[in-house]
Parts: C-alpha cells; structure tokens; sequence
C-alpha cells in the first residue's frame, strides 16, 4: 500500500507527495543536472552566457549543437539540460518579445521576458498528463541601459543572478564564481571569468567547443563570439588553451 | 495544451503568427474623419542601393491637412523600409506587424529574411488583413542586390527598378520616366526622388509639406528629413 502510493506521487505531475513535493519537478532537475553546464556572467558593461558543446562524435557538425539562442535584439538565452525542451521555450520567448514590441513599440524587459517563461513552464507542472520542461534556461539582457541576467529553472521559479551555471557540475562552478565574481569587471572580463568557471568542470576547452555570447549594455545587441574571439579568451584564462 | 504542433503546421500563411486577424475586423477607409495619408510615395533601386522618398503631409479625405510632419518610411527589417500610403492607422498596424514578423523570422534563423520573401509576406498580410486601403511601397537590399516592391491592397506584389504609390502618382511617374538610370548613383537617385516627390507636392492637394529621403544599402537604413524637398536638388 505504501509503495502504490509512493509511486503515485511519483508518476502524478500534478500530486504532491505527503511531504509536499513534486517528484516530477524534481527528476527534471536531475535531466538538468545530466546537461553540460552553461554559465552566465552580469557585469558593469554587459551580460556573457557561456556553454560547452558536448560532442559525441568527430563526424557531427558542432555548430548544429546551439545552447545559445538569439531571442531578441537585446536579449539571449543559454540553456543546459534538453535541448529539444528549450528550444519550445526559446520559441515562447522570441514570439512574446515581439508581442511586447507589437503592443508597446517597446523592447521587452529582461524581467518581463523571463517571467512570460517561467509562467509557460509553471503551467507544466499543474496540467494533468504535462511533463514539465526538462531544462533550465539563463536569460541576459539589457533592459533600461541595465544588464540584468536571470536563471529559470524546470518548476517555473526566476532568479536574479549576479553570476551564475546551470547543468552538469554546476554547485562547483557557482562556487567557483562566488569566490572570483567581481561586479566591477568589463565585458572581456566578464568572458574570461566565465570560461575559467566553464573550465572548473569540463577538461580541454577549445574554441570549437565552447559557445560564447555577450549583450553589451552601451549598444545593446546580442552578439555570438567568433571561435577567433574565444580562443584569444581562453588564452587569458587560467585553464588556458595549451594543456600542460 | 492539446495543441501538439503550437498550430505552426496548420496555421494560416495569410495570417501573421503573433496576433491573427480579427474576424470581422475589415473595415472600409470611406470615412472622412480617418486621417490618410494622400501622400507621393517613390521608390528608386540602383545598383548601390534603395532609395525611398516620401512627401510629410497627412489629410482628412485630401481636403484637410491634419498633420504637416508625418514620417512616412519605416524601417521594417535590417536593410529594408516600407512607405506608409492610405490611412494612417491601417498603415502603421501593417508596418508593425510586419516588423514583428520579420524579427521573429530572423531570429528564429539566423539571418534576415531576403527581400522577396519579405515582400511575399507583406503581400500575404495585405491580402488577409484588415488593413484598410494601404498601398505601400516596399524597398529593400539582400545578397540578390537592390529591390523595390509596390504592394497593393488586395495583396498583389510587384517588382520594379522604380515605382510610385498614393495620390500623387501620375505627377512623379512624369518626372521619373526617361529620367531612371539603374547605374546611378545613390546620390543622383536621391535627387531624381526629391524632384518626383516635390512635383507631386506642387501639384496633389494630398501630398506636400516636405520631404522624407530613406536610403537603403546593405549596411543598413539611413531615414532624413527635409521641410522642403529643395535642399536636396
């Protein structure tokens, strides 16, 4: 009887268990965590988001593995966790920014934009016969001349971060970050404390591998890094490009 | 959330993604009291680019100037402008839609719509939409090189080296045929669209007031504008 009921709880999105949790919600934090992390930086000149493509084999072409998304002029967006998951937020978020534009002729707030999101992925966690998202998505942007950065997470939760990483081996670099963050730094700083971060958990960076995009607060364009760009980063870090 | 296609696969293609049509919105522009604008709109492509040019002037059924600065080109897409020609309402909800569409089209790709696609999708909103009667030119640079659409209010899209919409048409085709060069300059197509724009200003209770000059090259938009179309000649 006991164990009917436990996996009840289990399979049932919408039913709490007696201890006032949602085992669903849980598990798809745990799809999160089995995603290769992505990290996001907010610093005085702009936002980075960074990520590692994890790539299973030589023949596949890297650039089909996008974890960073265009989603506005000014905004972007780093997932970790499903792929296929985010990009039906990733689509949420770029129609509701045009939304936003087409009712206001305004671009949409960083905050706004997250929270259209995490309300869609709320739904998901209180519809009968839903699955929630199994991804956590970090939203950078510029809003009112201010970078701002965000995380969602798979129960519909925002969060506000100063410096943050999603996914796979992620406590270890928030707690790396939570020792080198400064607010202060620049935008090329802000890169390169990503990378280092990225690098706490994954061997071998390379240009190749590694996604970079920054929004930089005085021109407010999302903008990807060349592999050129990164390399020359990954050079000031202390993970550095040549392995010793 | 039965939806399982997000209704993309079936949605209408006439129809713009982010807010469809009202059923029942389609409206007729008889009434006097909606501002339109007369307007002489040109559009001249040459090989370095796009140039647009439109009068300022905004009217109550061409008997009334109801507005003396009406910018009357927008930007629509990185390297492309669209000309607002009819009533003004109708033509500022079509311009926005079709910015919306094009940003979520590009960013959901990666690149900019092409020009023809562009104009396939205005043609598509004209035709379906309640827009009332707008007849804009569209004018726009991509790989293909430059292009200049007019689209009329049933939705037909056609391409020219150079065209003109509104009421002031005839008086600024006479100015533009047998003077068109598609080896001009930008800057000899902004005066040949300066004196299109202001013959027709001379001329049409519906257009004058100025000049508004947007030009269009693969880098982007430039939009200026003029009290009097002179100071371009």
């Amino acid at each position: 009887m006991q164990d009917n009921q436990q996996q009840a709880y289990d399979r049932g999105i919408t039913i709490f268990s007696p201890d006032g949790r949602l085992y669903q919600v849980e598990y798809a934090r745990e799809a999160v965590e089995r995603g290769s992390a992505s990290v996001g930086v907010r610093t005085a000149e702009g936002v980075v988001l960074a990520a590692n493509r994890q790539t299973r084999s030589p023949l596949i072409e890297r650039e089909s593995i996008e974890k960073i998304h265009a989603v506005d002029d000014h905004v972007g967006v780093a997932s970790a966790g499903h792929v296929a998951d985010a990009r039906k937020l990733i689509d949420v978020a770029r129609q509701q920014a045009q939304v936003e534009q087409l009712r206001y002729d305004k671009p949409v707030g960083v905050e706004t934009l997250t929270k259209e999101i995490t309300d869609h992925v709320q739904q998901y966690t209180q519809t009968g016969g839903a699955r929630p998202f199994g991804v956590a998505l970090l939203v950078g942007g510029i809003e009112d001349g201010q970078p701002r950065l965000f995380e969602t997470d798979p129960s519909g939760t925002p969060y506000e971060w100063q410096a943050v990483a999603v996914g796979g081996g992620s406590d270890e670099i928030r707690s790396y970050l939570e020792a080198e963050y400064r607010p202060e730094t620049d935008l090329g700083g802000g890169v390169t404390l990503a990378l280092d971060a990225l690098g706490q958990v994954e061997d071998g960076l390379d240009a190749e591998s590694v996604e970079v995009a920054t929004v930089d607060a005085e021109s407010e364009q999302f903008c990807p890094l060349p592999p050129e760009e990164v390399a020359t980063h990954l050079e000031e870090t202390d993970i550095g490009g040549d392995e010793t | 959330m039965t939806d399982l296609t997000g209704g993309r696969a079936t949605r209408d293609p006439y129809e713009p993604e982010l807010v469809p049509f009202q059923e029942g919105g389609s409206r007729t522009a008889q009434d006097e009291s909606v501002a339109e604008t007369g307007t002489t709109t040109v559009g001249l492509a040459t090989r370095d680019g796009v140039v647009v040019g439109t009068d300022r002037r905004a009217s109550l059924a061409g008997r009334f100037v109801s507005n003396k600065n009406v910018v009357k080109v927008e930007q629509v897409h990185p390297t492309a402008v669209l000309t607002l020609v009819g009533s003004v309402g109708g033509a500022q909800s079509f311009v926005r839609s079709l910015r919306a569409e094009a940003s979520l089209t590009e960013k959901r790709r990666g690149d900019p719509l092409s020009i023809d696609a562009l104009a396939t999708l205005s043609g598509n909103f004209a035709r379906g939409g309640p827009f009332f009667a707008i007849n804009p030119i569209l004018g726009g640079v991509d790989e293909a090189g430059s292009h200049v659409y007019s689209i009329d209010p049933a939705g037909g899209v056609m391409a020219d080296d150079y065209t003109v919409t509104g009421s002031g048409m005839q008086l600024a085709h006479g100015t533009l045929e047998g003077e068109y060069d598609p080896d001009s300059s930008l800057e000899e197509a902004e005066t040949l669209t300066a004196r299109a724009v202001r013959a027709a200003s001379e001329r049409d209770t519906g257009s004058g007031n100025g000049l508004v000059l947007a030009t269009v090259t693969g880098d982007g938009v430039d939009i200026e504008e003029y009290d009097d179309a002179t100071a371009v000649l």
